[in-house]
């Protein structure tokens, strides 16, 4: 366009794409190639609608959770109650099941005798593994046990009672270690 | 450059014939397999209209269920205490109580998790395994600890000696 | 050149001549446009699109492969933005990079449309402040546990399915002869905290008993608003409206685990709600 203007020529050119016989080819040339659209449209059924959705569905990802939310008392401390629960239900099946099959190794003057002989060491990390799962359990179940009354049902509540359980788990925890 | 304006022009067109072969086919071969309802899945039951459906209703998995297990904890807080306070020998009836109470207790906390994470409905095979694993050990569990506490010293016995092993 | 020169001078000396008959003083005058520092502040926020790559998406072929979500870096100048973080990603979206998507509508927190997670809490982007401390980046993902339909855009499908199952609307077999349903005070007092609800999903999506089973579990959001149906004394279903509940997964999978609430950018306590339906329920 530019190069036309600054020859001088676009009038002339003008007057010649105007001119009919001499346009008609090249206008059918335009016409095929160049005014082609390249989208082309293709009839659907509408049940075929639900196959493109469902298609791009397949692809979705799902977006990232608990490694990228933040963590608060709030479900960090349910997690723990949780795996605390587990851990001391998996220690009573666990010793009630060893003793049904072998009722001479696991009874109670083998047991204890055994603990006896653990050293100082040992002791002590044994009862902090036991006694804090115990502790946080029965305590935060004691808050659930509140909440399910109807009590403490607030975003404040739930922390102060949070804390609370916290506090009461790390003074029990200690004073089990020292019995 | 006519002629690759010409090549331009026909190019889509033999790809969106290409891709429309393609689809046609897929669309016969996409109606049961790839789309087929998976829970948790990113396909829905149902048009984006169609609400959720509600499982059958159950008392008994639904309220009734609450109830016993807030009632059974609730319990759990004065016998735990009275376990401290007490030995298991002289009341071996607060230590049966109480041992069966843990363990039912224990049952549905396990059960719980079951059905949060390896609920039957996405895990057809490993969470009835699960599921029927837990109550036979559950039963397991009962007749041991009341073996233990009928032959043995008992369960509070036991864990107040130990602790000061 | 210098005719230009001379041009430029004139122009100046008119100027100032005109600004000197609307100043008032002369330290007005000759006072600088106040130049806010550079605070620039690093946003990393979670990309994926079905085709292409997220930054040159291709539409030619949407059947493509998709490539794995990740994070892309965008570096703004705080004192150029807006106070929240919808400002900065509507700054972003302006201009650095046209593509990336998000929703957002009213920009006040009443259509619940940019609901995302913001440094690993749930809330909106229209209400959520940009921290200013600008040597730490702000992370910016979509809803937790959702599928993705394009960056920040989760699929919200089943949450209003799911909505729509709870049937959120007022039922009577018997309306009143004359008139309309009245209420006293204390009734209509008990929907408060419930009906505000935008239904943003901020709360359901935060909840790990929604991300393991939102298939079947209903999630904070609708369960609160199944509350403020059975609560409304003109409802006449509430035991209809009880009754889909009982099942262990619909409502029980709520284990009070308080992120709903915690979350909640409107404030409000689904957690609550689903306390007193447990309550309610165990009283029938």
């Amino acid at each position: 366009m530019l190069s036309t203007r600054a020859l001088g020529l676009a009038p002339s050119l003008r007057q010649a794409t105007f001119s009919p016989a001499r346009t008609h080819v090249l206008r059918n040339v335009i016409r095929s190639s160049l005014t082609k659209r390249f989208v082309q449209t293709q009839s659907l059924k509408p049940e075929d609608g639900t196959t493109i959705l469902n298609t791009q569905r397949l692809q979705r990802p799902s977006s990232p959770h608990f490694t990228i939310y933040e963590p608060q008392l709030t479900w960090i401390g349910s997690i723990f109650n949780r795996v605390t629960g587990v851990a001391l239900g998996f220690l009573l099946y666990g010793f009630s099941l060893a003793y049904l099959v072998a009722p001479g190794t696991f009874d109670s003057t083998h047991v204890i005798e055994f603990v006896g002989g653990l050293p100082d060491a040992v002791k002590y990390a044994g009862k902090f593994i036991l006694a804090l799962p115990f502790t946080f359990h029965s305590f935060n179940g004691i808050r659930h046990l509140l909440w399910d009354s109807g009590k403490f049902l607030t975003v404040k509540g739930a922390y102060s009672t949070g804390y609370a359980v916290l506090g009461a788990t790390a003074i029990s925890t200690v004073i089990l270690m020292l019995q | 450059m006519s002629s690759s304006l010409i090549l331009r022009s026909t190019l889509p067109k033999a790809l969106i014939k290409r891709s429309l072969f393609h689809s046609s086919t897929q669309i016969r071969q996409a109606t049961s397999d790839r789309f087929a309802y998976v829970a948790g899945g990113p396909i829905y039951r149902g048009t984006v209209n169609d609400p959720t459906t509600f499982p059958p209703s159950s008392k008994t998995h639904g309220s009734y269920h609450w109830a016993f297990e807030r009632l059974l904890s609730a319990a759990l807080v004065p016998m735990t205490a009275t376990a401290f306070a007490t030995s298991g020998t002289n009341y071996p009836l607060l230590d049966g109580i109480l041992g069966l109470s843990l363990i039912i207790h224990s049952h549905i906390g396990f059960d719980s998790s079951v059905v949060d994470y390896l609920h039957p409905r996405k895990f057809p095979v490993f969470g009835p395994t699960v599921k029927w694993t837990l109550r036979a050990a559950t039963v397991g569990t009962m007749v041991g600890v009341y073996q233990f506490n009928t032959n043995d010293i008992g369960l509070t016995e036991l864990i107040a000696k130990v602790w000061t092993a | 050149m210098s005719v230009l020169n001379q041009a430029a001078r004139r122009l100046a000396k008119a100027s100032i001549i005109d600004v000197r008959s609307f100043a008032t003083s002369v330290r007005r005058l000759q006072a600088e446009p106040l130049q806010k520092p550079v605070l620039n502040k690093e946003f990393k926020i979670y990309r994926w699109a079905s085709f292409g790559s997220p930054c040159r998406p291709t539409f030619e072929n949407p059947d493509e492969p998709a490539k794995k979500p990740n994070l892309q870096s965008y570096t703004i100048d705080l004192n150029q933005t807006g106070p929240m973080v919808l400002d900065a990603l509507i700054k972003i979206k302006n201009e650095i990079d046209p593509t990336l998507t998000f929703r957002r509508s009213c920009r006040e927190g009443i259509c619940g449309s940019c609901a995302m997670n913001i440094n690993g809490q749930n809330t909106l982007a229209c209400l959520c402040r940009i921290d200013r401390d600008a040597s730490k980046d702000s992370k910016i993902y979509p809803l937790p546990h959702m599928y993705i339909v394009k960056d920040l855009v989760p699929d919200l499908t089943q949450f209003y399915k799911q909505y729509k199952s709870i049937q959120p609307y007022l039922q009577n077999d018997n309306p009143p002869e004359k008139g309309e349903f009245l209420q006293s005070q204390e009734d209509r007092r008990k929907l408060d905290g419930l009906y505000e609800c935008i239904l943003c999903a901020c709360c359901s999506t935060s909840c790990p008993s929604y991300w393991w089973n939102q298939d079947e579990y209903l999630g904070p959001a609708t369960l609160m608003q199944a509350y403020r149906w059975i609560a409304d004394s003109r409802d006449g279903n509430s035991a209809k409206r009880k009754e889909y509940l009982q099942n262990e997964l619909s409502m029980y999978r709520c284990h009070t685990i308080f992120n709903c609430s915690r979350t909640c950018p409107k404030g409000l306590n689904p957690a609550a709600a689903i306390a007193k339906i447990k309550l309610d329920l165990a009283a029938d």
